[in-house]
């Protein structure tokens, strides 16, 4: 067993640290590539121009230097550095317009030419950010200039928080000096602001996303991150001496801020916890801001340089080691865009830093800001697929859904079917029974006694009674079976019928009253074994009548009533024989047989809720079914 | 005692039936009362009879031994239109009784009716009274009614009935009498058989393709 977790244990440590190796080969290769493009793709400057020996005067004493060259001093606006050079100009005859060009300089330029000034870089925004290396380039007015040697000055006004930077300064033909211009204006000046705007529309696109889910602070941390970076880029950055207002200043120097809400993002969109002690994060940024909201300027930038900076590199650390955890854990896409993306920007800042601290020798040129798009980029990247992702989750979760409905539909219609079936049956074999039950007690037992009768050696007369009887009650059930629609007119009409057949040989007059054309009320809910037991309830009243009242006439009336409560209807079979007790007197069986008879009937009305009134004496027998409103679904009373 | 029709011949009649208890039972009622009965146990022997000239009623069961009694009655009605048909039933129910209908039959006799209710009947139909009962009637408005499934039992054409035709099968399948459905309609005692005459007419189907299709709906006839 022991050997078995040896065996998997060993592959899975091994696989790990195979792509933990991958892994850093890959950042390792980005530092490489990153290392390799700053030095390829660095500006090339007109090196045909260039005017590097200087005179420098500062603080009072006078030197020779040779540009690039950083100041003694962080703070210099009274008595700025002044580098005095000289330079050849030769009129080659063509319309050769002549500019100095200046690449790389901080924080402030005044360049004149034989003592005039024509240049002064403090009045350009974009000039004035130590962190943008925004280029200066301007045209020589021609009249200055004349055949051989002439005198450049420029003067360097620094205001912290580092060293001054003066980097070699080329004056030749505009021709020849624009185009290096140009370019390091793209890259220093438009591409920023290209990403600035990348940024505010992130910035809208993350508050949108956060308005609609609340519940995911993640893009609302990231929101308020793109804004600061936004807000940093668009704001005109004080030149001093002019004093600006602390708030311009705080919100300068807020990149420590931004720098650990792209941290807490992070955390939160890789679905962990941001824990306690994460707050620290936001402690140097606090203090920046407090600061500088206190004291003014120049603190925010020097506790920026001493706080600000080292935040910021704290925090890429942190965004490279997350990120890289998270492509080992989860080995997707986004974790390792954001993964290379930390990498990229951490490789620069260490750049910039080593440019600060002047490691680097004759180069402050700053591209942590510009580096900073990556980390944009990726984060850009890594919503949109998120959001893509989660669309398709919807969308396979829709198809998913609707596959269930269907299948719970199907499921539901089957079973619908097969209650109904069920139910059906159930209502069949119901009627089955009944109908079984009827036959026995009528067409049954007038056949065993027509068996009877015959084996007795009985002639003619009582074996077809018994079997015209028999004859009677299968047309009965048979016809009791039909639809009628809740019409029981309509059954009572093959009832007059049979009754008529049955009373034609005794000469007994059948006379029927219906009172209306509707004679009864329709009951929707009658059922054949409704209908049954009420005929069965007419035939014995005729057949008793003629049995064993010797009556002459029978009156059968239906109408319908009305107490004020709903119609219902009334059948009455009425004759005009002796009645009951002198029917008793007169034949010893049959008086039994009569009795049985009604109280036969008294059980079928009960069963379908009808009210029997019998009523008999000398002049005739009657009776009475009084019909109920509603006929009962089940048989209740039965038995 | 001998009926005879207005023509004052006496009046022939043809009885088809294989059970043979039920066949004497008819003759004699029938022969009691008069006419002159003629008997056949099959189809084979009905047409063969047939063959020697029409009789003034047929009265055939449905059921015989070598064909079924509808076939005959077709037969009949085609080449011989003035002939009364009626068909005999042991219950008079409306599967074999509006089959026959269809086919051109005028009425219908119980098997087991009394003999003297066999005489009035044949008379009534010979003096254009088509017996009718409740349960047909019934059967029949019941199919003039629009529902959504066809019902069981044999096909029937009601579409030529008359609202009025229709009241009066209303009438005789709740039981009322002749003079009671007049009353109730406001029409004469005596048109009342006319119209019954005239119902059953209507829902004989005449054309040969209908009766083959109506043959064929009934499962007489097997393609």
């Amino acid at each position: 067993m022991s050997e078995i977790a040896a065996k998997t244990a060993v592959p899975r440590h091994a696989l790990q640290l195979a792509r933990m190796a991958a892994y850093l080969l890959l950042q390792a290769l980005i530092v490489i590539a990153i290392i390799l493009g700053l030095r390829l793709f660095e500006p090339r400057d007109p090196d045909n121009f260039a005017v590097s020996e200087f005179s420098l005067r500062e603080a009072g004493t006078t030197r020779p230097v040779t540009l690039p060259e950083f100041t003694a001093s962080r703070y210099s606006l009274t008595d700025p550095p002044l580098y005095s050079g000289r330079f050849v100009f030769r009129d080659d005859g063509a319309d050769a317009t002549w500019s100095v060009f200046l690449p790389r300089f901080s924080n402030g330029v005044e360049v004149a030419i034989n003592g005039v000034a024509i240049l002064d870089s403090r009045r350009d925004p974009t000039a004035n950010r130590p962190d943008r290396n925004t280029p200066e380039i301007a045209v020589i007015p021609a009249s200055l200039l004349h055949e051989g040697s002439n005198d450049i000055s420029v003067r360097l006004f620094v205001w912290g928080p580092l060293r001054g930077f003066l980097d070699t300064v080329y004056v030749g033909p505009d021709a020849a000096l624009r185009p290096a211009f140009e370019t390091r204006t793209l890259l220093f000046v438009t591409l920023p602001v290209v990403f600035s705007a990348w940024q505010s529309i992130l910035a809208v696109i993350l508050a949108i996303m956060w308005l609609m889910r609340r519940h995911e602070p993640v893009y609302g941390v990231l929101a308020v991150a793109m804004v600061l970076g936004v807000v940093q880029a668009f704001i005109t950055p004080p030149v001093p001496p002019a004093d600006s207002s602390r708030l311009v200043g705080v919100l300068l120097s807020s990149a420590p801020i931004e720098s650990a809400l792209i941290v807490a993002s992070a955390v939160l969109f890789l679905g962990w916890r941001w824990p306690r002690y994460g707050v620290l994060l936001f402690v140097p940024g606090l203090i920046v801001i407090a600061g500088g909201l206190i004291a003014g300027p120049p603190l925010p930038r020097i506790l920026f340089m001493l706080l600000g900076i080292p935040t910021v590199g704290f925090c890429l650390v942190l965004m490279a080691g997350i990120a890289a955890y998270a492509a080992l854990q989860r080995q997707d896409v986004v974790s390792l865009a954001l993964g290379c993306a930390a990498t990229i920007v951490l490789t620069c800042w260490a750049h910039d830093m080593l440019s600060v601290f002047e490691i680097m020798p004759n180069e402050r040129t700053f591209v942590s800001r510009l580096s900073y798009s990556a980390l944009l980029i990726a984060i850009g990247a890594g919503l949109t697929w998120r959001f893509a992702r989660a669309l398709n989750q919807v969308d396979s979760f829709a198809g998913q859904l609707v596959a269930r409905v269907r299948e719970a539909e199907e499921r539901l219609k089957a079973s619908f079917v097969r209650e109904e079936a069920r139910a059906r049956a159930a209502a069949l074999a119901n009627e089955r029974t009944r109908l079984m039950r009827d036959l026995h007690d009528g067409l049954g037992g007038q056949l065993i006694s027509i068996v009877a009768l015959s084996e007795r050696g009985h002639e003619g007369a009582t074996i077809t009674d018994a079997a015209r009887a028999a004859l009677r009650d299968l047309r009965l059930v048979i016809d009791s079976m039909d639809d009628i629609g809740g019409d029981l007119m309509l059954a009572l009409g093959s009832w007059r019928e049979r009754a008529a057949m049955q009373l034609r040989p005794h000469d007994i007059a059948l006379d029927w009253r219906v009172a209306t054309p509707q004679g009864l009320p329709l009951h929707p809910e009658l059922r054949p074994w409704h209908v049954i037991q009420i005929v069965r309830i007419l035939d014995e009243a005729v057949t008793n009548a003629v049995k064993h009242a010797a009556a002459r006439r029978i009156t059968v009336t239906v109408e319908t009533r009305n107490d004020g409560q709903g119609p219902y209807g009334v059948i009455s079979v009425a004759d005009d024989g002796r009645g009951f007790a002198r029917g008793d007197d007169g034949e010893a069986a049959g008086g039994g047989q009569t009795a049985r008879g009604v109280h036969n009937m008294r059980s079928r009305a009960r069963r379908c809720g009808a009210v029997l009134d019998l009523s008999s004496d000398g002049s005739g027998t009657r009776v009475r079914l009084q019909l109920p409103q509603i006929f009962p679904d089940s048989d209740a009373a039965g038995g | 005692m001998t009926d005879q029709d207005e023509t004052g011949e006496v009046i022939t009649i043809l009885l088809v039936e294989d059970d043979a208890p039920t066949c004497w039972r008819l003759q004699d009622a029938l022969a009691k009362a008069g006419y002159e009965v003629h008997t056949a146990g099959t189809l084979g022997e009905a047409r063969s009879a047939l063959a020697s000239g029409a009789p003034r009623v047929l009265l055939t069961d449905l059921r015989l031994p070598d064909g079924h009694g509808v076939e005959l009655i077709r037969e009949t009605r085609q080449r011989f239109p003035n002939t009364e048909i009626m068909v005999i039933s042991a219950l008079g129910d409306e599967e074999s009784v509006i089959s026959a209908i269809t086919v051109g039959a005028t009425g219908y006799l119980l098997k087991d009716a009394f003999p003297t209710d066999i005489a009035t009947t044949v008379r009534d139909l010979v003096a254009g009274h088509s017996p009718i009962s409740a349960s047909i009637a019934r059967f029949i408005v019941r199919r003039t009614q629009n529902s959504a499934e066809p019902p069981p039992g044999p096909v029937l054409n009601t579409a030529k009935l008359t609202p009025r035709e229709i009241d009066i099968l209303w009438g005789i399948a709740k039981g009322f009498s002749y003079a009671e459905i007049a009353s109730h309609l406001g029409l004469s005692r005596q048109t009342v058989p006319g119209h019954i005459k005239n119902i059953y007419r209507k829902l004989e189907v005449h054309t040969r393709s209908e009766a083959v299709f109506e043959a064929v709906q009934q499962g007489l006839i097997k393609l």
